[in-house]
């Protein structure tokens, strides 16, 4: 069955690029140009991934990104032509798994779906522990003292590899290339926000963490 | 307080011989007996003094005088302190001075002309009338014709009180003294009136009195009940009485002159006093009046400089001052005006630069899309069709590094970029580096060499990765381009402040010139050379602004024919400044033209590397690539 991409970009010019792209690798692309309209569309197609260009007219990418992340898991992935810091690091905030810049290689556009697509590999049944926290690996779920917290796939895979090395410590860029299949060294500024927001779900006070540690200049590791 | 006195005595006319020359220091002797008395008694207490003397002094010295001491310093200090810094203070104190020496200099020279002005009228007032009396007592003793002592004392006496009715306004007394010497059977004994004996007559009055004829005076002071001591004037004359000569004295109190000159010279002191505060209040006022709208206009300078640009000064009035305040706030106003504009330009600019990159790159992601895929697909094209595929590819690339370049730069020029600064290890990006360069060096048949000297002082740098990496990989990309395939050489030193990293090649080098010109925009080595990798131009120039962002500092070195070298320094910790950089330009001097390494200071050959390396990231000693 071929993966559904809903493609939201104003550019009709880049969105049709795009579909050819992804239709030559085997997706279903559908497209929206409007943001106002962004979310029916979505309900609609129901996509595995959505690619979402930061900059629409009507409402904003953000705002489309915070409300499709309310009702669903679904996979996110902005496409940004602004590079500056303060954008990327918004759009993640908002929910974003992973963005490419533009202007991106079709190659590197398909990776990036691809990176997020992987099907959840038939994983064998395993629980985990970090503190107080319970991960059923194969349930897909998590639980702290006795009550489920909903974790997106990013956010769940990022803690499955760090609770199932708690001894390692691991690198941004290690995370990079673990959780979001990045093979070269890419923007550790995705594991910093990402580490934020799993650590805003799981962690009793954010402030002080104890699930996600930070080891100050190498990266993070999973707490005891 | 100046007295109405004038100590010599003196002779009509100023003609009387033998005259005694120390007459002004003349001092009657029971006034020195009381100062020899005085003098015994002080002599006796001083010999009791020491005793007790030394302990009180002890203590006083230790409780009193010690904190006075200190806190005369502290006022000294802080008074030392306002004349420096209060223009104020200074002006009323130097005003003040100068009023009270001029005061004092005109109130003294006023008193002293008025005392001698009254002086001088009551004595030629004394002269007449004593001349007058004396010669009318003279003709009267030459008239009297008289046989016995008391007789002739009854006459003297009456006579001599014609003389006590015959003062102006001051009491007159008289003293008639026998002049010593002489053996008349028929002498009258001394006469006096209101007390007065011969010992206040000064000798010298006496003796010029006693020796020759004439009228002679002189000061003297009048004891006037317990402790008062009155001015006087005592005017003498030789008498004759029956063939006897006697001393006629004819005595006038100064007092009601004295107190006259009391008054005025209170009057004199208190209007003195009464100017200098008129005087200290006029400096106070006009000082004020110039120095608050001076540090005014310093406290509002200094909001401006802080930043505080809306800062103004009161404006009041419409004089010098009321000009210097609006003049200010004129110039206040255009430095605003223009700081605002400058921000609002530099706003512009910089949200201008961020929509020329949305809206530029979003067409051109559209393009290299649509060139990847027909690149991709150039196999089945035919030769021509090949061929423009592969050119769109290609150029497609180039112009995308080159608009990448150039919104780079723009960023800076707009004061956009930030740096995202944290502490990491400088090998884990030169790691990074030397990767990325690994295809390039085959391909120039380079070969490429990392020298560590970091063991002391490790290899942590606050600091941005993306951009230091993009600072590396420029400078050994050129070295590499510019290499003639000789050996590319990277030394990285630290010490507790800095650390810097030195990328030298040996290839076809720089001259003075072209080192200058490195870093200018859009300037190539050798523009006929074949642009291998073709880059913008750019790469040095936002290098450079990539350090600066850091605090750190890129410099270049070439010489024509042996290579160049091009040396990064950073501070250790962002914020501070570098100091001296701890490798060398070039590193290990500049003869080196077979590619031998003279590495000096704390550097270590390129094959130590490895057991010397301290950072937390491993990489390979010696990277041959």
């Amino acid at each position: 069955m071929k993966a559904r991409i809903l493609v939201v970009d104003d550019d009709e010019a880049l969105a049709e690029m795009i579909g050819i792209v992804l239709r030559n690798d085997g997706f279903e692309p559908f497209f929206c140009a409007d943001g106002a309209q962004a979310l029916a569309a979505f309900r609609s197609s129901k996509p595995d991934l959505v690619l979402l260009d930061l900059m629409l007219p009507g409402v904003d990418g953000i705002e489309v990104c915070r409300a499709i992340r309310a009702e669903s898991d679904v996979a996110i992935v902005m496409l940004t032509a602004k590079s500056d810091t303060s954008d990327v690091v918004r759009g993640l905030e908002s929910g974003a798994d992973d963005y490419v810049p533009k202007p991106f290689k079709p190659a590197e556009l398909v990776a990036r779906v691809r990176a997020r697509l992987r099907p959840g590999d038939q994983k064998a049944p395993e629980t985990l522990a970090i503190a107080d926290v319970t991960i059923d690996v194969a349930g897909h779920t998590v639980h702290r003292a006795g009550k489920k917290i909903s974790l997106t796939p990013l956010e769940f895979d990022l803690l499955v590899a760090l609770a199932r090395k708690p001894w390692q410590v691991f690198t941004r860029e290690l995370l990079l290339e673990q959780v979001w299949g990045y093979r070269h060294a890419a923007d550790t500024r995705l594991v910093n926000v990402h580490v934020q927001r799993l650590r805003s779900k799981i962690e009793q006070d954010p402030e002080a963490p104890e699930v996600v540690l930070t080891v100050r200049g190498v990266g993070y590791r999973a707490g005891q | 307080m100046t007295k109405l006195q004038e100590h010599k005595p003196r002779g009509r006319g100023g003609a009387s011989p033998a005259m005694p020359a120390a007459g002004g220091n003349l001092t009657t002797g029971a006034a020195a007996d009381a100062r020899a008395a005085r003098q015994a008694r002080l002599r006796g207490i001083l010999r009791r003094i020491p005793g007790w003397l030394r302990r009180t002094w002890v203590l006083l010295l230790r409780w009193v005088l010690r904190p006075a001491g200190r806190w005369l310093d502290r006022r000294r200090l802080g008074l030392r302190r306002r004349w420096r810094t209060s223009l104020q203070f200074r002006t009323v104190l130097v005003t003040l001075l100068i009023a009270f020496i001029a005061l004092v200099g005109v109130g003294a020279y006023l008193s002293s002309q008025i005392a001698n002005g009254l002086f001088q009228e009551r004595l030629q007032q004394a002269k007449q009338e004593s001349s007058r009396g004396i010669s009318q007592v003279q003709e009267s003793f030459d008239n009297a014709q008289l046989s016995d002592v008391p007789a002739a004392s009854t006459y003297v006496r009456d006579t001599l009180k014609l003389l006590e009715v015959g003062g102006a306004d001051d009491t007159r007394r008289y003293l008639m003294v026998l002049v010593p010497g002489q053996n008349n059977s028929l002498f009258v004994a001394t006469v006096s009136s209101g007390g007065i004996t011969p010992a206040i007559i000064p000798d010298q009055l006496r003796t010029a009195v006693q020796g020759h004829s004439g009228q002679y005076w002189q000061s003297i002071s009048l004891s006037a009940g317990s402790s008062e001591e009155h001015p006087a004037l005592a005017v003498g004359s030789n008498v004759n009485l029956l063939g006897t000569h006697y001393e006629l004295y004819l005595i006038y109190d100064l007092n009601n002159a004295q107190v006259t000159l009391n008054y005025i010279q209170s009057v004199l002191w208190l209007g003195g006093g009464i100017l200098l505060l008129l005087f200290g209040g006029i400096a106070l006022y006009v000082t004020r009046n110039v120095v608050l709208p001076i540090s005014q206009a310093a406290a509002v300078s200094e909001k401006l400089a802080s930043g505080q640009l809306q800062e103004r000064m009161v404006v009041r009035g419409e004089d010098e001052v009321a000009r210097l305040a609006s003049s200010f706030n004129r110039m206040a106003n255009s430095l605003q005006e223009q700081i605002t504009q400058l921000a609002t330009l530099s706003h512009m600019q910089q949200s201008f630069v961020s929509d020329v990159s949305h809206e530029l790159r979003t067409p051109l992601t559209t393009v290299r899309m649509a060139a990847e895929v027909l690149f991709d697909a150039r196999d089945s094209f035919d030769p021509v069709n090949k061929r423009s595929a592969e050119l769109l590819y290609h150029q497609v690339e180039r112009f995308q590094a080159l608009l990448a370049d150039l919104l780079e730069i723009s960023r800076f020029d707009a004061g956009a970029a930030v740096l995202d600064a944290e502490p990491g290890d400088i090998f884990a990006v030169i790691h990074n580096v030397m990767e990325g360069a690994h295809p390039l060096a085959e391909q120039c048949g380079s070969v490429l060499t990392v020298a560590g000297s970091t063991e002391k002082y490790g290899s942590v740098v606050d600091m941005d990765p993306r951009r230091i990496d993009r600072i590396l990989r420029n400078l050994v990309v050129n070295a590499l381009e510019h290499g003639d395939g000789k050996p590319v050489e990277l030394f990285v030193a630290s010490d507790a402040d800095t650390i810097a990293v030195a990328v030298r090649d040996h290839g076809i080098g720089m001259s003075a010139d072209e080192v200058t010109r490195a870093f200018d925009r859009f300037w190539r080595a050798d523009p006929a050379r074949a642009r291998t990798t073709g880059g913008s131009g750019l790469g040095l120039a936002i290098a450079t602004e990539d350090s600066r962002l850091h605090g750190g500092l890129l410099e270049a070195w070439g010489k024509p024919g042996v290579g160049s070298c091009f040396r990064l320094t950073l501070p250790r910790r962002s914020g501070t400044a570098p100091g001296p950089s701890p490798v060398g330009l070039p590193p290990g001097g500049d003869d080196d033209a077979s590619g031998n390494l003279h590495l000096t200071g704390e550097l270590v050959p390129a094959v130590d590397f490895e057991s010397n390396i301290t950072g937390a990231e491993p990489i390979s000693g010696r990277t041959v690539l």
